[in-house]
């Protein structure tokens, strides 16, 4: 059945539709094929930001269950304007965090941005993931939804909701000091 | 500052493949995870057809109001239409068909059935009438 309906030819947009009027039957099983289609990607992104697979499927139900409110009778539905993962990316993010937060793990300062955050030092930067946690995090939100995630820079800016012009400065560092890491010279020399 | 050309900037090939094998491999989301996600959603939107259904329910009441209304129209008005409380009984700022539904739940003592047909009959008059 979830394989079928994962085979669902309709668009997001139409599944997004059904959600927000169709009958509970069709709404459901619409429902189920978004689940379906972007699961796997949720918990991606929920896996960027908390280590344990548990907190991550802890993340991604958390973040379903939040789209599922949206829609009614809870919620006044979804009007969709663009990818659906850029709706997703969000919450899963914001889940994410939050769960950290609870658990002691992420700053609670209001006033820490993205760009503050300066990655361990401890990492091993002649490994991509090592590379990718030395970077401030701003700067490794942007490479990820650009080359990760396939994301073009005015859905990564909407998505992180900055200007894009910051999504901008922050790949073109991000892009120089991966092209400087120990990683990169070592595959240059392979 | 990265001017427009940034919007092109590429990665090497090798390191864009490694970055794309980062997360290529997630954990497996078992059955039981998929099960709960698609009975939450059987059970949100179960939860808002039962809400339509209510309100289909007032919808039909409605209905069964309206053809009163039409039948009476043709029939002539009933006696004893001075004793039903032409109101705003929901206080909804307008004497409406839903006043007609609010006098039939409160099941007032010696309102009859024909009673309702005037009230309906009067609402739509007024309605016509222009008169709030």
């Amino acid at each position: 059945m979830a394989r079928l309906r994962r085979q669902d030819p309709r668009s997001d947009e139409a599944l997004v539709a059904a959600c927000n009027g169709g009958d509970a039957a069709e709404a459901a099983g619409a429902f189920e094929t978004l689940y379906g289609r972007h699961k796997d990607y949720v918990l991606r992104v929920a896996l960027r930001y908390v280590s344990d697979t548990d907190t991550a499927l802890d993340v991604l139900q958390e973040t379903f269950t939040y789209l599922l409110r949206r829609f009614p009778p809870t919620g006044e539905g979804i009007e969709l304007t663009a990818k659906l993962t850029t709706l997703l990316y969000p919450i899963a993010k914001n889940t994410a965090i939050t769960m950290l937060r609870k658990s002691g793990r992420f700053p609670t300062a209001e006033d820490v941005g993205p760009d503050d955050l300066p990655g361990p030092d401890d990492v091993d930067t002649g490994d991509i993931r090592g590379v990718l946690a030395s970077l401030p995090e701003g700067q490794r939100e942007v490479l990820q939804l650009r080359f990760m995630d396939d994301l073009s820079l005015q859905e990564i800016a909407e998505v992180l909701m900055v200007p894009l012009g910051t999504v901008k400065s922050r790949l073109h560092t991000g892009i120089a000091r991966l092209k400087s890491s120990d990683f990169a010279k070592r595959l240059k020399d392979e | 500052m990265p001017d427009q050309d940034t919007d092109n900037e590429q990665l090497p090939e090798g390191l864009l493949r490694a970055l794309k094998a980062v997360d290529a491999a997630p954990p497996v989301i078992t059955a039981t995870i998929d099960r709960t996600l698609a009975d939450m959603a059987v059970g949100h939107f179960g939860t808002r057809r039962a809400t339509w259904k209510r309100h289909g329910g007032w919808a039909l009441a409605a209905s069964v109001a309206l053809v009163a209304v039409l039948a009476v129209q043709l029939i002539g008005p009933p006696s004893g239409v001075a004793d039903v409380p032409y109101a705003d009984l929901n206080r909804s700022g307008r004497i409406d068909i839903a006043d007609v539904l609010a006098l039939a739940r409160a099941e007032r003592p010696g309102v009859t059935q024909a009673d309702l047909d005037a009230f309906a009959m009067r609402v739509v008059s007024l309605d016509a009438g222009g008169v709030r």
